[in-house]
């Protein structure tokens, strides 16, 4: 039985090279439906990847006490217009509430740094509280973060995001040099780890941190982000935002008829809409997917119908000299599962150089084997299901009718 | 035991309200090694015969036994089997497969016989080449052959698998009288080193070639008789 795969396969490779064109037309239909599947998935498993590496910036356990909801399709005017968040509540906040662990505070904007001729434009400044280390990611490097007391004082000092690091000082060890915000003097006293990029957009490297207190010295005025961060264990995080929402509405003072005129923000809600979204991207792949590859199928089994009919003498020939039904019939089935296969390879190839692509421009975003063998097998069983019908009709000729064809 | 014994072989074809007996009660027995020619007027069931006899066909009614084994009842695998190593068939129309080279079309019994090696089956076509004197011809397509040479390569496939019997159905009818003379001198070499050969002609010079002819007639044998080679 082996030896007829090869021969069959070898009579469906010359068949194919002889119709050049018709196979490479036909096989068409397959390779858009793979590509599709096979980016498709890449994609998702890609940008997975880049999602759950940004979670890590979101403690499961924080919530996020905010003026704007991070999604929902509430009024822009009507948020536009809340108050801004009021970082002294921190202390009430920690104070009343039972889950708060660390309730820590934040602002930022951005400005300009120098050191010396050198100069980084545009950095995040981010004022946060003394125990900001314990709600988020961040890890020094070199050096120390600032105490409460430098927080509670205003001292002019510094922590440098390692991109901004690496502009400032090419060379050379930053901490304890003096660098320039704006007109503002600052020592530095640290260097925070390589953190990488939040979706693969927001660069947590070119940031620089300082005390919250000597941000409100320094900056005035409305603009900035603001937020105060409850840090609650992460199995009570539902119970604790009910609470946490009853807490800052008696800070704000807020009657019972009267929305909420902040919002409490967590991971999950990321979590849900990246579950949109990622089902939208499956859903449209796979619709894609699947029209291509029945589309291609169609044109498959209606090409090997002409196949056979064509190649109907050849057929009784094959009869006649001993071939059987299951012969002919596998003849015909390798030649359909060669076609679609050949496709599902292109189709592989080109979603593989377009992942790479994407992988050096976007993020991270690797074909892996499984994918790739899934996308072969697939399209070989289209081919296996295009091909039935015309294969079975072939291997059914009766050799004297099919010897008589013209 | 004969080698091929047919009893009361019947074929109708049931045409609307009207029968045609293409065999109408056929008997006849062949030994191994015999030289038949089949002879009788177009329509007169020749094919059909010839057909029955190769395999490719299933009678009506009536017993054929081949080697002493009943054909008439076996399956359509079975009867693949049977052509692909006990039939060479030569046909008037060659049947060659025109993509393939004279090499290919030679091996393809010996590929469909499963048994044989791809290295055993390029020198056995290569050898039955060379008997049908086409040993300097294996890698041309049968559009670059004569028409003589084409029937050649189609004897060679014939031959290629070691047949008990070569089957022809009018071998020299597409083929002018010289070269139609040498495929039937190829026959007859095939005839002396041993193989049984049948074939339908309706040429007296050809059945000539034959020790034996049978006549058919609406598809009943009217004469089965030694040809002048045959009394000798
Ligand atoms: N498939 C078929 N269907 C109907 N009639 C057939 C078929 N094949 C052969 N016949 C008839 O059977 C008879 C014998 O045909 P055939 O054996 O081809 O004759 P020959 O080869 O002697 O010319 C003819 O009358 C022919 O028309
Ligand atoms: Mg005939």
């Amino acid at each position: 039985m082996k030896s007829f795969f090869w021969e069959n396969l070898r009579i469906a490779l010359s068949e194919l090279w002889g119709h050049k064109t018709r196979s490479i037309l036909t096989g068409t239909g397959i390779v858009i439906g793979i590509i599709a599947v096979s980016l498709m998935s890449t994609l998702i498993n890609g940008v997975d990847g880049l999602f759950e590496e940004s979670m890590k910036f979101l403690g499961r356990g924080n919530l996020y006490v905010e003026k704007w909801p991070w999604f929902g399709d509430e009024d822009w005017w009507t948020l536009r217009n809340r108050p801004r968040i009021e970082l002294d509540m921190a202390e009430a906040i920690k104070e009343r509430s039972q889950y708060a662990m660390v309730v820590a505070a934040e602002r930022g904007r951005s400005a300009n740094l120098s050191y010396k001729e050198l100069s980084a434009e545009n950095i995040y400044i981010h004022g946060v509280t003394a125990n900001y280390p314990e709600v988020s990611t961040v890890d020094v490097e070199y050096g120390r973060f600032f105490t409460e007391s430098e927080d509670r004082t205003g001292a002019q000092v510094v922590l440098l995001g390692s991109e901004v690091a690496k502009t400032l000082f090419p060379q050379g060890n930053p901490v304890d040099k003096m660098i320039f915000a704006g007109s503002k003097r600052f020592r530095v006293i640290g260097v925070l780890a390589e953190m990488g990029k939040f979706m693969g957009a927001f660069s947590n490297d070119t940031q620089v941190i300082i005390p919250l207190a000597t941000f409100n010295k320094i900056f005035h005025g409305p603009w900035g982000r603001r937020s105060i961060t409850v840090k609650v264990p992460e199995h009570l995080v539902e119970e604790a935002k009910e609470e946490l929402r009853g807490v800052v509405r008696v800070l704000r003072g807020l009657k019972p008829e009267e929305k909420d005129n902040f919002a409490i923000n967590q991971q999950n809600a990321f979590r849900q809409s990246y579950q949109g979204i990622k089902l939208a991207i499956g859903g449209t792949g796979m619709i894609i997917t699947a029209l291509s590859l029945l589309v291609g199928g169609i044109g498959i089994a209606n090409i090997m119908f002409v196949s056979v009919k064509e190649r109907t003498r050849e057929i009784g020939v094959r009869k006649a000299l001993g071939a059987t039904r299951s012969q002919i019939q596998g003849q015909f089935l390798i030649e359909a599962m060669v076609i679609t296969a050949s496709g599902g390879l292109v189709g592989l190839i080109i979603s593989t150089l377009i992942s790479m692509a994407i992988s050096k421009f976007l993020f991270p975003a690797t074909m892996s084997f499984g994918v790739a063998f899934m996308a072969i097998a697939l399209s070989a069983t289209v081919g296996l299901f295009a091909g039935l019908a015309p294969a079975r009709k072939g291997a059914k000729l009766d050799p004297i009718e099919a010897l008589r064809y013209e | 035991m004969s080698l091929i014994q047919v009893k009361d072989l019947y074929k109708i074809y049931q045409m609307g309200n009207t029968e045609v007996r293409a065999l109408d009660g056929v008997s006849v027995t062949i030994e191994k090694n015999e030289y038949v020619s089949i002879m009788g007027p177009s329509g007169s069931g020749k094919s059909t015969l010839m057909n029955l006899l190769g395999c490719l066909d299933t009678p009506t009614s009536g017993e054929f036994f081949m080697d002493g084994i009943n054909v008439a009842t076996m399956g359509d695998d079975e009867l693949a089997h049977i052509r692909n190593k006990k039939i060479g068939f030569v046909f008037q129309t060659f049947n060659l497969l025109p993509k393939s080279t004279s090499l290919r079309n030679v091996e393809l019994p010996l590929i469909y016989n499963g048994e044989i090696k791809a290295a055993d089956r390029r020198d056995m076509a290569i050898r039955a080449l060379t008997r049908v004197n086409l040993g300097d011809r294996v890698s041309h397509k049968p559009n670059e052959l004569s028409g003589g040479q084409r029937q050649r390569v189609a004897v060679a496939r014939a031959l290629v698998n070691n047949p008990a019997i070569i089957l022809a159905d009018e071998p020299t009818g597409n083929l002018d009288s010289k070269t139609g003379e040498e495929i039937m001198v190829l026959f007859d070499e095939l005839h002396k080193q041993g193989n049984t050969i049948i074939l339908v002609t309706h040429e007296e010079h050809i059945a000539a070639h034959a020790s034996r002819v049978v006549r058919l007639l609406d598809g009943k044998i009217a004469v089965d008789e030694a040809t002048h080679r045959g009394k000798k």
